[in-house]
């Protein structure tokens, strides 16, 4: 039965994540077929770099040059591809089984047949990670596939353990929507709250980039924790993001299995 | 017969908003039973109630012994439901959909077939192109589509053409034929009138009355316009349970409670050149439960309304 809820909200979810994939791939692939220019052209850039203020430099996490893989990658694709994406797609995906199917009056009828509300959510949550596993694998796989063929074979498990991060950033970002959309029932309010939230905690962070005596701020936001330079640069393990990421998506879907098991249904 | 739905003080309140107050009432096995009111009265909120969508403030609702909050997922094996103005995805056609909801249900692929048909639904169809009426006849289709004991509808014929609604009441009159117990809210007095057996009437989120359904209506006024050759005599229809309203000439308006046989044999005495003769409608209905005091209206209705049936 659950298999059946899971089956419907794949063939929902096929378009967005289809189109949202298509996106993800078509922009890191000319990303990386922009990167041998970007290896080649170091001393050029960094000349060029200089001519920026280094706050600005610092904000965008740009310090170690462009021609470095991690820098790179992270200042096109991680830190500003990824969130956006992830962002879209884990609102949209995450207000729909409960917030915007009761608006619509549908989620009644579900809900009336023998299918328990946790095991109905549960499928919910399952094409949330499903989706993120999807976009994180289509957005990886085209730059290690574009790397040799540019000369530039990039080192496949760094960009693995990355995608982990990629992956559980995703979820997170689904999983506090879920959260959200139970307690209020409303797409909009949750929507809304997850998206400026995202946004807040981008300047934050930038903020914190800016002014070292301000670095506690960063502790207060998602993007600290969304930084996979040392990992693409030296293998090191995000092990910091990746128990913040996994702490809060795991909480934040149980949270909304348990919430919704016990509330009133009203739209 | 055992009742297969049970309320008891049942309460719902939303903060300072009334919900429905201290609801009780019973449902045999078997019965096809009306919950009449007007908007806001407090029926969909008892129906969601009885689904499990919501949790009562104070009080208990069971359905074949079980508690609908607590063991929903059990109670919604053994019931139909069709929600109030439901919702269904545009993307799918209805087929889809009802297969959907079919294979939740436990039921086979194309289990809506048959009612399908008799409600002349194209399955082929997406949602998104489907005009309302249309729309409303997946929902009927999906809650007869199965063979669960109890059947509960939120206003079913919302939105269905008569011929349609026709259609309605036979299923309604098959599922009662197999013994199924049916639990129905509606707006529609005749509706209620030709479906059900007993009628549970809700005002401001009470239960005001609880009656078989011609017991209801025998209480309530009926109008009878006739158009004779000529005028009747004064006083001609001076009967105890009949008020002229207007006698000019040729027309006659009359209202009629309870027993109509005897304004018949006196209408069988005149010359009737046409007769039309009104059932109560639901304001009708709700007029006595209005008066604080219990006592029938000041007047009956002056403007005839739902015309039933006019032979020349």
């Amino acid at each position: 039965m659950i298999a059946t809820v899971v089956g419907l909200e794949l063939r929902r979810s096929r378009s967005l994540v289809g189109w949202m994939a298509v996106l993800s791939v078509a922009y890191a692939g000319i990303m990386t077929l922009m990167y041998p220019r970007m290896a080649e052209s170091n001393q050029a850039l960094q000349a060029y770099m200089k001519v920026f203020p280094k706050e600005i430099i610092a904000a965008f996490g740009m310090e170690n040059g462009l021609s470095d893989v991690g820098t790179f990658f992270n200042v096109y694709v991680f830190s500003m591809l990824w969130p956006i994406v992830a962002a879209i797609v884990g609102i949209l995906l995450a207000t729909r089984p409960v917030a915007a199917d009761l608006d619509r009056g549908f989620l009644e009828l579900p809900l009336a047949t023998r299918i328990s509300r946790r095991r109905y959510l549960l499928a919910g949550i399952g094409v949330q990670f499903v989706a993120m596993l999807v976009l994180v694998v289509a957005t990886l796989a085209i730059i290690v596939l574009i790397g040799p063929l540019v000369g530039y074979p990039f080192d496949v498990a760094r960009f693995a353990v990355a995608g982990l991060l990629l992956l559980s950033s995703g979820c997170a970002i689904a999983a506090v929507t879920a959260l959200l959309a139970v307690v209020t029932l409303s797409r909009g309010v949750a929507g809304g709250v997850v998206a400026g939230a995202l946004v807040v905690m981008y300047l934050l962070n930038a903020v914190a980039k800016i002014d070292p005596g301000l670095d506690w701020l960063s502790y207060l936001t998602a993007f600290r924790y969304l930084d996979p330079v040392a990992t693409l640069d030296s293998g090191t393990w995000p092990l910091d993001g990746l128990a913040v990421f996994a702490l809060v998506a795991a909480a934040s879907w149980l949270g909304a299995l348990w919430a919704f098991g016990r509330r009133d249904l009203l739209p | 017969m055992p009742n297969v739905i049970e309320t008891t003080g049942l309460t719902r309140a939303y903060g300072s908003r009334r919900g429905i107050v201290d609801v009780a009432f019973s449902v045999a096995e078997g019965e096809v039973f009306g919950f009449l009111g007007p908007n806001g009265a407090g029926k969909t909120t008892t129906i969601r109630l009885l689904a499990g969508a919501i949790r009562p403030t104070s009080g208990s609702a069971r359905v074949f012994g079980l508690d609908t909050w607590a063991d929903a997922t059990r109670v919604h094996a053994s019931m139909a439901y069709l929600p109030s103005d439901p919702g269904y995805l545009g993307e799918l056609t209805s087929g889809e959909q009802l297969d959907y909801l079919a294979a939740l249900r436990g039921l086979p692929r194309g289990a809506w077939r048959r009612p399908a048909e008799r409600l002349e639904l194209d399955p082929s169809v997406r949602i998104r192109k489907l005009s309302r009426g249309n729309r409303q006849k997946v929902a009927v289709v999906q809650v007869f589509m199965g063979r669960e004991p109890l059947l509960v509808m939120d206003e079913p014929t919302s939105g269905l053409d008569p011929l349609m609604q026709r259609e309605f009441l036979a299923l309604l009159a098959e599922a009662k034929a197999d013994g199924r117990t049916v639990f129905l809210s509606s707006h529609n007095l005749q509706e209620v009138e030709r479906g059900c057996d007993r009628v549970a009437v809700i005002r401001e989120g009470r239960v005001v009355d609880i009656s078989p359904v011609q017991a209801l209506l025998g209480e309530h006024w009926r109008s009878v316009n006739l158009v004779l050759d000529a005028p009747p005599r004064p006083g001609f229809f001076d009967l105890p349970n009949v008020r002229v309203l207007s006698e000019g000439g040729r027309d006659v308006h009359v209202m009629v409670r309870g027993d109509v046989n005897p304004l018949l044999r006196r209408i069988a005495e005149l010359d009737v050149r046409d007769v039309a003769i009104t059932t109560p409608d639901i304001e009708d209905v709700f007029l006595r439960f209005y008066d604080a005091a219990g006592a029938e209206p000041a007047e009956p209705a002056a403007a005839p309304r739902m015309p039933t049936e006019v032979t020349p």
